[in-house]
């Protein structure tokens, strides 16, 4: 397709680009006066523009362009001098050739004409004479044009993008650094308050019971007690005034922290409200209004419905929402092929119409809407529809549905084949008259923008076509999942919902849910990607829309939603087109971004790795610490870590087993005294369950009676270990049990 | 002391696993990561053991052992060797701390590893040609 509409963009994109050359020098001749280098860019830049201008027959853009041209060369080569008085008439010119070429974005031609005066002008300057004193009123040409305007060198526009992806590293990782104050305050204060009330215990115990306070040592001593028994309870006294005292302070200086932590947080929101501002505001200035791509086009498409003997009426419902310069470039293709297929097939000629009781003028509405992250766009001819029973036998034939799931498809479903590669190229197109042509592509090109296209049709009275597309391209909204102690994100443009896998019993067996009137299709994640089969299914069904079809994955655990600049795999491994890219997350992990259209696909899993993934990987097993104390957590973590085990800890019972259910655990090592479950429980859970059942425990506790040792190793632990306790010890224990295993 | 003919050097980086040892020019090496956890990327081949995060990229860890069968490879103390081909980085494990050593220029060596090649030849194309790639 090269018809004059597209030759116009063409022109149009170039045209910009040499008219921030144009303006940029003008600026450069008004600010440092004349230099040559700047004329040469001038010159160079009106020349481009002429020699475009004069391909699409836009000749007062030419003229204008020419004439400057001239004037530059004969800067240029010494012909005339420069002198001020030039400046007034470039700009004149410049500012005339920047409202045509907006007259030609809007409309697709040149409106304003020229004067003679403008062009004399210059002619006189050419031709050596004496400059006419003429006045110039720049007030009757649109000035704003070029002021209203701020230009970016792409290089430095591409820096700032680049930074932004920096921005929203840094802004995740203090939001989970926030968290982790959080925490490390809670811990801190349910300490202080175990100590205060250890405290309290202590001075209520009476270890003499004749001076109990102070009062009575003062009497002890008139009574002329034994000397050194008054020592030791005087000593005793002050410590624990002492220990009062200090409880005291870490309580104080706790509640500091948390007031600091609460105001820290509100400052951080705020920030973070000014942060995303700034980023929505970076981002906007690369969006410009849908309307100026739809307005191009519906004036391409009523010229060519006049050309068919049809008539048409466009109609556009906001036009002024903003959408990623990038995504509208890519948009002009499919939006102009679903137009020229509807008033090629769709629209009926005038007569036609009038016979089905239709009004003669066929109506295209184009509407777009802003939704959440998204764009929608629907665009709706009231033409001839589309036949879904013959899309449904034909689908059936080239074997894009089967005659089963046939049965049950909905009607949006059964439309949404026309989509697929090569219905078009059936022989019996008529019906449908090339309505499937070339709509695969559409919805190829649709998809590469992570959008969808869906098609609703009643016969005889009207099509709808409905686009969603993300709003802008740099930054995807993710959903982010775990699986395999890895993560991955999907983005959620394509997401409808996520629904609890409980709802939905028989799952297991039959890979299909039925879930608002419709069968969804499910593929389990682990099973597609590790091959990894669980008899108990939960989690989470991620429920998809691609384009009217809808598909499930089933997920077994979700950690949220993040905004992220997805980064491409590189040359390296461009093969691995199951994903879409990856992101580092703020804890430094990468976060795969899955493809859902490929793992749809019917035959799509990933071969099972000859190797088991743990073994190879250098971790040499993971580790779970279950301790309420923050300070024997860390020590064991920062033990084991340093040699490459990946460890886990948990605060109290309930977290520790839902540690456990989620993650590969090798090794166990537990507190007895431990809140919600205590160790005992913990023990007997692991040890009676046939998951973990061979999962070594090793007890380490501040409890050391016989008693409680038996019980421990009576229940199953492997190994018990009193505190405080020696790193070599624990860790020598840890290999042996680990070595058995 | 007669002087001797001074001959043209070049540096290179030497590194190993299991009793064999392979070379790369110095100029391609451009970092020697610990690693601390490798993360597998489903899907892709054997031979890439998983992901390092470096700079704000990941960069592929290849395992050589899978590519020229060479078993009970422990890389718990090894290094990842990150180098620079066509302007992406990639990984190369090492069991031992790589070290740098100069040869004569003129000298062929048999070991050494010519980085666009062997970009060429692992990278992963897609899915279906995933399969080890035992070129020797």
């Amino acid at each position: 397709m090269t018809d004059k509409s597209d030759l116009i963009k063409y022109f149009l994109i170039e045209a910009d680009d040499c008219l921030n050359i144009l303006i940029d020098g003008i600026e450069e001749l008004e600010l440092r006066g004349y230099k040559v280098e700047t004329i040469e860019n001038l010159f160079r830049a009106t020349h481009t523009l002429k020699g475009s201008a004069n391909l699409v027959n836009l000749n007062k853009i030419a003229k204008l362009s020419h004439k400057l041209e001239d004037l530059f060369e004969a800067l240029i080569k010494g012909e005339i001098k420069y002198d001020s008085s030039h400046l007034s008439i470039i700009k004149n010119i410049a500012n005339l050739i920047v409202v045509m070429i907006n007259e030609v974005h809007e409309s697709g031609s040149e409106k304003s004409d020229i004067k003679d005066k403008d062009i004399n002008i210059i002619d006189a300057i050419l031709s050596k004479k004496q400059l006419p004193q003429l006045k110039y009123d720049f007030t009757t040409y649109s000035v704003p044009q070029i002021i209203g305007k701020i230009r970016i060198e792409p290089k430095k526009f591409e820096d700032i993008f680049s930074s932004l992806n920096e921005v929203f590293y840094q802004k995740n990782r203090i939001k989970d650094k926030e968290r982790e104050l959080i925490n490390i305050i809670e811990e801190i204060s349910n300490s202080s308050k175990k100590l205060s009330k250890l405290v309290e215990n202590l001075a209520n115990i009476e270890v003499f019971p004749v001076n109990g306070g102070n009062q009575r040592i003062l009497d002890s001593f008139s009574t002329g007690f034994d000397e050194l028994e008054f020592d030791t309870n005087l000593e005793y006294q002050i410590l624990l005034n002492k220990l009062k005292e200090i409880t005291l302070d870490i309580k104080e200086g706790v509640k500091l922290l948390t007031i600091f932590s609460e105001v820290f947080s509100s400052f951080l929101k705020s920030f973070n409200r000014e942060n995303t501002y700034l980023i929505d505001s970076i981002i906007e200035t690369r969006m410009i209004p849908v309307g100026k791509l739809l307005h191009r086009i519906s004036e391409a498409i009523k010229d060519k419905a006049k050309d068919l003997g049809k008539s048409v009426e466009v109609e556009i419902i906001g036009g002024e929402i903003k959408i990623d310069q990038s995504i509208i470039e890519s948009l002009y293709e499919p939006i102009l092929h679903i137009l020229i297929n509807s008033i090629n097939h769709g629209i009926e000629t005038s007569e036609e119409r009038i016979k089905k009781g239709k009004e003669p003028k066929g109506q295209i509405k184009i509407k777009v809407e802003s939704q959440g992250n998204g764009i929608v766009i629907s665009i709706k001819d009231d033409g001839r529809g589309i036949d879904v029973e013959k899309v449904k036998e034909l689908a059936i034939n080239k074997g894009f549905l089967s005659l089963e799931h046939a049965s049950f498809a909905s009607k949006e479903e059964i439309l949404s084949c026309i989509f697929s590669p090569g219905f078009s190229t059936a022989p019996k197109t008529d019906f449908i008259s090339g309505r499937g042509m070339g709509l695969h592509i559409v919805e190829n090109e649709i998809t590469k923008l992570n959008g969808t296209i869906e098609v609703m049709s009643e016969i005889e009275r009207e099509t709808t076509f409905i686009i969603k597309l993300p709003q802008h391209l740099t930054i995807s909204k993710l959903l982010i999942f775990r699986a395999n102690e890895l993560d991955f994100a999907v983005p959620v443009n394509f997401i409808e919902e996520v629904l609890p896998v409980e709802n939905f019993s028989d799952l297991a067996e039959r890979r299909v849910i039925y879930h608002r009137e419709r069968n969804i299709p499910v593929k389990i994640f682990l099973e597609i990607f590790f091959s990894t089969i669980r008899d108990h299914q939960e989690g989470y069904l991620i429920l998809f829309n691609f384009s009217g079809k809808r598909k499930a994955l089933l997920v077994e655990e979700i950690l949220g939603f993040e905004e992220a600049k997805i980064q491409c795999f590189g040359k390296f491994l461009e093969g691995l087109n199951h994903y879409l890219g990856y992101y580092i997350s703020s804890k430094d992990i990468p976060r795969y971004v899955i493809n859902p259209l490929k793992i749809f696909e019917e035959e799509f899993k990933i071969k099972k790795s000859s190797y088991d993934p743990i073994k190879s990987l250098p971790f040499k097993a993971s580790i779970l610490v279950v301790d309420e104390s923050l300070s024997v957590r860390k020590t064991i973590q920062t033990l084991f870590e340093s040699k490459n085990f990946k460890v886990y800890t948990a605060r109290n019972g309930v977290e520790a087993l839902d540690i456990l259910k989620k993650n590969v655990i090798n090794l166990v090592i537990t507190e007895l005294e431990i809140p919600i479950i205590h160790g005992y429980e913990i023990i007997k859970r692991i040890k009676k369950d046939g998951r973990f059942k061979d999962t070594p425990v090793i007890v380490l506790t501040s409890i050391g009676t016989d008693k409680h040792i038996e019980k421990a190793l009576a229940l199953g632990a492997e190994a018990y270990i009193v505190k405080p306790f020696d790193e070599k010890v624990i860790e020598k224990q840890v290999l042996n049990l680990l070595k058995r295993e | 002391m007669s002087e001797e003919i001074k001959h043209k050097e070049k540096s290179f980086c030497v590194f190993s696993i299991g009793e064999r040892e392979f070379l790369l020019p110095k100029e391609s090496v451009i970092n020697i990561l610990d690693i601390k956890r490798v993360f597998t990327i489903p899907g892709a081949p054997d031979y890439i053991l998983g992901a390092l995060p470096f700079m704000g990229k990941i960069v592929p860890a290849i395992d050589l052992a899978k590519v020229y069968n060479i078993e009970g490879i422990d890389y718990s103390n090894g290094k990842l060797i990150v180098i620079e081909v066509k302007g992406e980085r990639i990984g190369i494990l090492s069991e031992i701390t790589p070290f740098f050593v100069d040869f004569d220029a003129e000298m062929i060596l048999e070991d050494l590893i010519d980085p666009e090649k062997f970009f060429e030849q692992l990278k992963v194309n897609s899915q279906s040609h995933s399969e080890k790639k035992n070129d020797r």
